[in-house]
């Protein structure tokens, strides 16, 4: 792998946790010298789930603070600057809860809220969208004390992988067949996503793929970040629809020549820590993903990736903490944490 | 020793195996209970279920309850998660190595002279067993405090069984260049792992723990006839800093009994001076370690009889009649005794034989060499000095001292599981030319595998049988050239298909191993659970991956008939996300093609009934047409598609169907007439007349549209 000018190294802190560890997120911090990361663990031997908080206080602990049992193991995170907690489940419950882990809202499976696992929530100041693969999509306002609303309900004939807000009254979401859609509420009546994108990367033997995760930048919420089946990284934008910019990925074409990962990308988010060096508007910013070959790189459009990671075992999810972006914390198949920090 | 005379068995087993051991259930149910069930469940675990006797009134009781009882056959040094952290740990150094391997395999096919006995090869082999030995715990003389206790003669590390099982390994079949200083590198074992000994007999390490725990009360210390006999026993197993350290300890070099103690402190120091200086046949000691190594055998006699000499000198010595002290008399003159190497005292002073073994090693036989003649020694320790109880890493030494390589197999695999045998058969082969044919042989009564690839098996079999280690198993699976692929491929697909994030785990592995057709299978499998949940949309999308047309068609089928119910508005929006899905290329939508045509044929007749112009029902026409022309399009719907035609056919202003399509249409029917007759042709559920209206409908139609083409 080359490795364009001088990078100094990360470092890399692993902690082993003898549990499966199922989604990783940063929390704003308690006291000024310690971190806080939200964990949800899976204990495979006793069967029980838990949803935890630790605080890190580099280079050497990670405490266990405070911790919650969902229902059932949890398959989707997400955290808002406000210190909220929202976690999903596979029996199809939805939670919110504070950074000390006390619920402040449930809605229970049985409430018709989704059929089957939310594969996907988004958690913005006090609104939460959830998604799942029965094609439903409903939103929770965090005041609003356990009601949801229905958006939309796929029947099963589509379904979602993932979502994220792009604005108060728009978010993007992610599923089959390298699919992406554009939802606006303020047309809700439409009674479906306003845009649809449908990515054509198949490659030789393989006929199409998923997409894993999406994001928007809070500054130019016009273009999606997409990760996916075989390495898959590309951005639509929104203002030429039909096209997309592939910035990772094989059997792309002739249009990229590097890719680091040839299976599922897990996860991906734009990166502020990488200073790009061309700032122009129609440019992508940098994109940090992980994956299921055990990369966590960091792409750019027209730039050589770069590893951060290269772990013998799949990253499942990573968090680029907001209030120090050089810090990435990321959760290892083989039951651990590392948490890397760049210089 | 038990076990020797077990009529004839390989290895000794030992009287507690047999006790049965009993596992309470807590089902809670009322009995009489009419029937059990008992199976495997994953990893160690046994399901039993507890059927109870179905009796009339009983409608809310449970009829029966499965419980899951864990059978509890590893040591509790090691816990399953430490067990995991191994497992994941082991994966990359083996990888690593089965690859040399490969590289060296294919080498020596181009050059017969490469032998994978190459001073090279013993490189990696060491290199891999001592990324092995690092996970199972850390080095014990890592742990150093920064102030030095001065009463604290012992450190505090907790050894396991397993890391001394490995490292016992790694002296006798990986490092090469410990082969000519063994006798040493035992020295160096003992001392790690001594401890591991204590929970069943007294060794000199618990003698040296509890000797500890005094020491802080202890006023006079030379006083003490403890102090001196622990000393002679560390001494005995060549424990020589600590020896030297409690030595310093000594009254006499108190300040203000210097003087008139002189005597008795020029001897203690002697004494002292002697231990520190002496001779060891090995290249280097680690930093604290006293004594003074060689590395050439002649250097090393000379050396040794220098010292010995000087030993004797001292205890001719007339000095020991001016020293005052009886205690310190007896015990320094005992400790000289020990390095002159007496056998009786040697006896008395250490615990069980591996210590005696030690002590012969250091102060009887140092020249022994050769692993016959070390034998013969432990022979003869075990006889003077038996252990209390018999204990699995005495077993495993006593069978590599004895160059039995199946003993030392059974040993690993009976002591420390299948994860030790499977990673130390990689040492023990690149050991001996013998441990490689011996693992290599194809045998008649495994099935014509290998012992070699049989370990690998059952370790795959312990890994796969957990949901957290079932994905490094291929890596072993893999490296089985007679069964393992086909047992990769009975794991893949046994592994559920319910979640996605698995799922495409288990296709990740299918594809690193290039399984195609596993994949596809699984892909199916994973499409029909979905379709059958009612996830309809992923359902289609995993069978179009698997590139399965004829499970397409047929699904392509039963979403006709439920399209076709639902003509509304409403429900064709749902459709449009699935239709987006199967995107425009025809041969990966296979029979679901038609929905696409399907779907423009329905919103242009819908456009119609609310009274829109001709233009849509030219565009009806049209897809019409795609649709009766298209194969996929099954002839069971060819009726109720030119049933909802009807309008069309008999478009008032003008007909819309030229003479050529009206032909297709009528030979559709046609067809469709014939076919009627076969006894497995389906109706479809439409008034009786239809098909006479149809054919009714498309005759005034050629009719009309030939008068107007002329």
């Amino acid at each position: 792998m080359a490795i364009t000018g001088v990078r100094t190294p990360p470092q890399v802190h692993r902690f082993p946790q003898s549990k499966y560890i199922d989604a990783v997120r940063w929390l704003p911090p308690l006291s000024p010298l310690s971190k806080l990361a939200v964990l949800a663990i899976y204990d495979t031997d006793a069967d029980s789930p838990s949803l935890e908080t630790h605080s890190i206080s580099l280079p050497a602990s990670l405490t266990p603070h405070s911790q919650w049992t969902p229902p059932t193991r949890i398959s989707s995170l997400s955290t808002s600057h406000q210190s909220l907690v929202a976690a999903s489940t596979l029996s199809g419950s939805l939670h919110v809860l504070s950074s000390a882990m006390q619920v402040l809202l449930s809605v229970d499976e049985n409430s018709g809220f989704h059929v089957g696992p939310i594969s996907g929530v988004d958690l913005t100041g006090s609104d939460c969208v959830s998604v799942g693969e029965d094609g439903r999509v409903n939103l929770v306002s965090v005041i609003g004390g356990g009601e949801f609303k229905r958006v939309y309900d796929g029947n099963g004939l589509v379904g979602f992988n993932c979502v994220k807000w792009a604005s108060p009254t728009e978010f993007v979401t992610g599923g089959f067949g390298y699919g992406l859609q554009w939802w606006d509420l303020r047309r809700a009546g439409s009674g479906g996503p306003v845009l649809q994108f449908k990515g054509n990367f198949g490659s030789q033997g393989k006929a199409s793929g998923m997409i894993h995760s999406v994001d928007i930048h809070p500054s130019r919420k016009h273009t999606c970040l997409a990760g996916g089946s075989s390495g898959t990284v590309f951005a639509w934008d929104l203002r030429w629809q039909q096209q997309s910019i592939v910035l990772s990925g094989v059997g792309t074409g002739e249009a990229v020549t590097h890719s680091l990962s040839e299976s599922e990308v897990w996860e991906v988010q734009y990166d502020c820590h990488t200073k790009s060096s061309n700032i122009s508007s129609s440019r992508v910013l940098p994109a940090m993903f992980c994956s299921e070959d055990g990369i966590l790189a960091v792409v750019e459009q027209g730039e050589e990736p770069f590893e951060l990671l290269a772990e013998p075992c799949a990253i499942n999810s990573f968090d680029i903490d907001p209030q120090n972006p050089s810090d990435v914390i990321c959760s290892l198949e083989w039951e651990s944490i590392a948490i890397v920090s760049r210089p | 020793m038990s076990g020797e005379n077990q009529g004839g068995a390989i290895v000794p087993y030992s009287e507690e195996a047999k006790k049965p051991v009993v596992y309470p259930l807590r089902h809670g149910l009322k009995p009489p209970i009419s029937r059990l069930g008992i199976s495997w469940s994953r990893g160690n675990s046994l399901r039993v279920t507890v059927f109870q006797q179905p009796s009339e009134d009983s409608e809310n009781e449970v009829g029966g309850k499965a419980v899951e009882v864990r059978l509890d056959g590893r040591d509790g040094e090691i816990s399953d998660a430490q067990w995991r952290r191994i497992a994941y740990g082991s994966v990359s150094p083996f990888a690593l190595l089965q690859s040399r391997k490969n590289s060296f395999a294919s080498l020596s096919k181009i050059s017969s002279t490469t032998s994978p006995f190459d001073a090279e090869w013993w490189e990696y082999v060491l290199e891999y067993s001592k990324d092995i030995s690092s996970l199972l715990g850390n080095q014990t003389s890592t742990t150093q405090s920064l102030i030095e206790d001065p009463k604290e003669v012992l450190k505090d590390p907790e050894p396991s069984n397993l890391k001394a099982a490995w490292e016992l390994m790694e002296s006798f079949y990986a490092d090469k260049l410990s082969q000519a200083w063994l006798p040493e590198r035992l020295v160096d074992w003992l001392a790690d792992y001594d401890s591991l000994f204590s929970s069943t007999q007294e060794t000199v390490h618990s003698k040296l723990v509890d000797f500890q725990k005094d020491l802080v009360s202890l006023q006079v210390i030379e006083d003490e006839p403890k102090y001196w006999e622990v000393m002679s026993s560390a001494l005995a197993v060549g424990w020589l800093d600590i020896v030297v350290k409690l030595l310093r300890l000594h009254g006499s070099y108190q300040l203000d009994q210097l003087g008139n103690r002189e005597t008795e402190n020029g001897l203690v120091e002697a004494v002292a001076v002697l231990i520190s200086k002496m001779p060891r046949m090995r290249p280097e000691l680690e930093a604290g370690k006293l004594g003074e190594c060689f590395k050439a055998k002649p250097d090393f006699m000379k050396a040794w009889e220098k010292w010995r000499a000087q030993i004797a000198k001292l205890e001719c010595s007339t000095f020991w009649i001016q020293c005052a002290h009886r205690q310190t008399q007896e015990g320094l003159r005992n400790m000289l005794q020990i390095m002159l190497g007496n056998t009786n005292n040697l006896c008395t002073l250490t615990c069980h034989w591996m210590e005696l073994y030690i002590a012969h090693f250091l102060y009887i036989r140092p020249f022994t060499v050769g692993l016959e003649s070390m034998y013969g020694l432990a022979q003869k320790c075990i006889q003077l000095k038996p252990m209390a109880a018999s204990h699995r890493l005495m077993g495993l030494l006593i069978g590599i001292l004895g160059e039995n390589i199946e003993v030392v197999l059974a040993e690993c695999s009976k002591g420390f599981g299948p994860w030790m045998v499977t990673h130390a058969i990689e040492v023990l082969t690149a050991g001996s030319h013998q441990a490689d044919t011996l693992l290599h042989e194809e045998r008649d009564n495994l099935g014509g595998i290998s012992m070699e690839e049989l370990h690998r098996l059952v370790y795959a079999q312990v890994l796969s049988s957990h949901p957290l280690t079932w994905q490094i198993a291929p890596i072993y699976l893999t490296s089985c050239i007679k069964q393992g692929m086909g047992l990769l491929e009975m794991l893949l697909y046994k592994q559920p298909v319910d979640h996605n994030q698995l799922l495409l785990k288990n296709l990740e592995i299918c594809r690193l191993y290039e399984l195609d057709s596993v994949s596809s299978n699984i892909m199916k499998i994973a499409g029909m659970y979905n379709w059958k949940h009612g996830k309809k949309g992923s359902g289609v999308y995993w069978l179009q991956q698997a590139r399965d047309e004829a499970r397409l068609n047929r699904i392509a089928q039963q979403m006709f008939d439920s399209v076709g119910r639902s003509i509304s508005d409403e429900s064709f929006r749902q459709w449009e996300g699935l239709i987006q899905l199967l995107g425009s290329e025809p041969k990966t939508a296979g029979g679901l093609e038609f929905l696409h045509n399907y779907r423009d044929f329905k919103k242009s007749l819908l456009q119609i009934r609310d009274g829109k112009t001709t233009d849509a029902a030219r565009q009806a026409v049209e897809s019409l047409i795609s649709l009766m022309k298209n194969p996929c399009t099954p002839q069971r719907f060819w009726l109720p598609l030119l049933h909802d035609s009807l309008k069309l056919l008999n478009w008032e202003e003008r007909p819309l169907l030229n003479v050529l399509q009206t032909n297709l249409l009528l030979n559709k029917l046609q067809e469709l007439s014939i076919a009627r007759l076969r006894p497995d042709f389906i109706e479809a559920d439409l008034p009786p007349h239809a098909l006479s209206s149809v054919r009714l409908a498309l005759a005034t139609n050629l009719g009309r549209t030939t008068l107007e083409e002329q």
